[in-house]
């Protein structure tokens, strides 16, 4: 492929637009053949344009640089975007006082408290589904099974589930917005939020629970540099929490199951050493990466690896491609859970707005793996079927699967 | 007598876990997720020192290394 040149940018440029849906599969490719255009490269397919830094190398050196590469706006797409995103937004040192309070929810320790709820989960729902030989994985799995766990863990009750996905699923339209009604979407979706976390709020105001174990409670009592975390502040938090909770674990057993629906050896490896699926799940982030890219705003006038950038100016910090990036991983495209750097992947981030939720996803993830296959340890991809991911943080739109 | 000592990078950990997870029996974590030892250099007998490269090398953010010296 040719790329134009950019004079005033001093890099190749590009016209991709990564905003709408695409073949399953195909966006990797197009991330990973824009990668070895140059280390930086000008992407001019929204109003805005942004700078794409995808070699391994240069994405984890620039995301230690919390003081010039800002997380005032995080949408490389949107460099105005308006939707409020907690801890994400914030940059040293607030945002680690922030994460101090978080962490210990999303902690190991913390997780382990969540894994027979988890168990008991996985197993009721893969039991349900098991006679039913033909299913399609994103909504009948994948997307019921985070959600309720996400909820217990916000102490939330489960059955509010298919209440607030809808409101997920727009927030995540507002990000990759093409359209004035996704961003309207989107700001109902805040708005609803917003009533919904409220009753939680009141409701916990009047009767407070255990910090130590309740989240909200916890965000109540919780004090950084002598002051209370405002009521709007929480509602973020909470928000943003659901949504980053709630996307990604569905999105992950999309492909994962797509792998290992078309490759029945590897499925039979797994059963027979169930004690390598947490190998498995890591290099299923590295190769099936579904947050592309970390946005990062230019805070001040200055150059990005030999690029001029004007402040608030957006850079892309492609996840996705580093995680492929030869120079980094060797056999980049081919599965293999054995590989000696597999913990170097970029699926979580890197740095310190590393995904709070890794512990829980990587949890989650291995007992909906065992669950499933201990009952359903056959399966294919249904005849005829046509995939398609998201734009913008993948995920696979549905995978329908059968069995005998 | 050649001494070794697991120093972690208090700045460049940031909890991801892979140290603790790669060598459970070595490392373990706090009530928030991050090494145990994060705090003070750990003393190595020669037996642990593979599972302390397995953790150095584990880590994404390089936080830890392996201090050799004598004593």
């Amino acid at each position: 492929m040719t790329a134009g040149f950019d004079d005033e940018r001093r890099c190749p440029v590009v016209h991709t637009d990564y905003r709408p849906d695409r073949p399953a599969f195909t966006t990797i490719d197009q991330l990973s053949t824009e990668r070895e255009l140059g280390q930086a490269v000008w992407n001019d397919s929204t109003d805005y344009g942004f700078l794409m830094v995808q070699r391994y190398d240069d994405v984890v050196e620039l995301l230690k640089h919390t003081d010039t590469l800002v997380n005032d706006n995080v949408n490389a797409f949107d460099p105005n975007m308006e939707i409020p995103l907690l801890p994400n937004s914030l940059n040293p040192p607030d945002h680690n006082k922030l994460r101090r309070v978080l962490n210990p929810f999303f902690s190991p320790a913390a997780v382990k408290r969540l894994e027979p709820l988890a168990r008991l989960r996985a197993e009721t729902l893969v039991s349900e589904l098991a006679e039913k030989r033909s299913v399609d994985l994103v909504s009948e799995f994948a997307i019921l099974y985070p959600t309720e766990l996400f909820l217990a863990l916000l102490g939330l009750p489960t059955e509010d589930g298919p209440m607030v996905l809808p409101w997920v699923e727009a927030i995540f339209g507002g990000f990759f917005a093409s359209t004035p009604e996704e961003l309207q979407a989107a700001g109902d979706a805040v708005a609803s939020f917003s009533t919904y976390f409220g009753q939680l709020i009141d409701d916990r105001e009047k009767d407070l629970g255990d910090p130590t174990t309740d989240l909200m409670s916890r965000l109540l009592v919780a004090k950084i540099d002598g002051e209370p975390i405002s009521r709007a502040d929480i509602l973020t938090i909470c928000m943003t929490l659901m949504t980053a909770g709630l996307d990604t674990t569905r999105s992950a057993l999309g492909y994962i199951f797509h792998h290992l629906a078309q490759d029945s050896d590897l499925r039979q490896t797994m059963i027979n050493e169930p004690e390598r699926w947490p190998n498995f799940i890591e290099e299923a982030m590295r190769l099936y990466t579904l947050i592309i890219q970390d946005g990062r705003q230019v805070k001040e006038d200055s150059e990005v690896l030999g690029c001029p950038m004007k402040q608030g100016e957006m850079v892309w910090l492609g996840l996705a491609a580093a995680n492929r990036d030869p120079r980094k991983f060797e056999n980049p495209d081919t599965f293999d859970m054995d590989r000696e750097n597999l913990n170097h992947h970029l699926g979580f981030g890197i740095g310190v707005h590393r995904c709070i939720g890794m512990h829980l996803a990587r949890a989650e993830l291995v007992i909906a793996l065992e669950a499933w296959h201990k009952v359903i340890p056959d399966y294919r991809l249904a005849a005829g079927t046509e995939l398609v991911e998201r734009g913008g943080q993948l995920r696979l739109q549905n995978l329908p699967l059968e069995w005998d | 007598m050649a001494t070794a000592n697991l120093v972690v990078d208090i700045d460049r950990c940031t909890g991801h876990g892979r140290c603790y997870t790669v060598s459970s029996e070595l490392l373990t974590e706090d009530e928030e997720g991050f090494v145990a030892v994060r705090h003070q250099s750990m003393e190595l007998t020669e037996e642990q020192t593979p599972a302390a490269r397995l953790a150095v090398d584990a880590c994404p953010e390089q936080a830890m290394r392996i201090e050799y010296g004598e004593q």
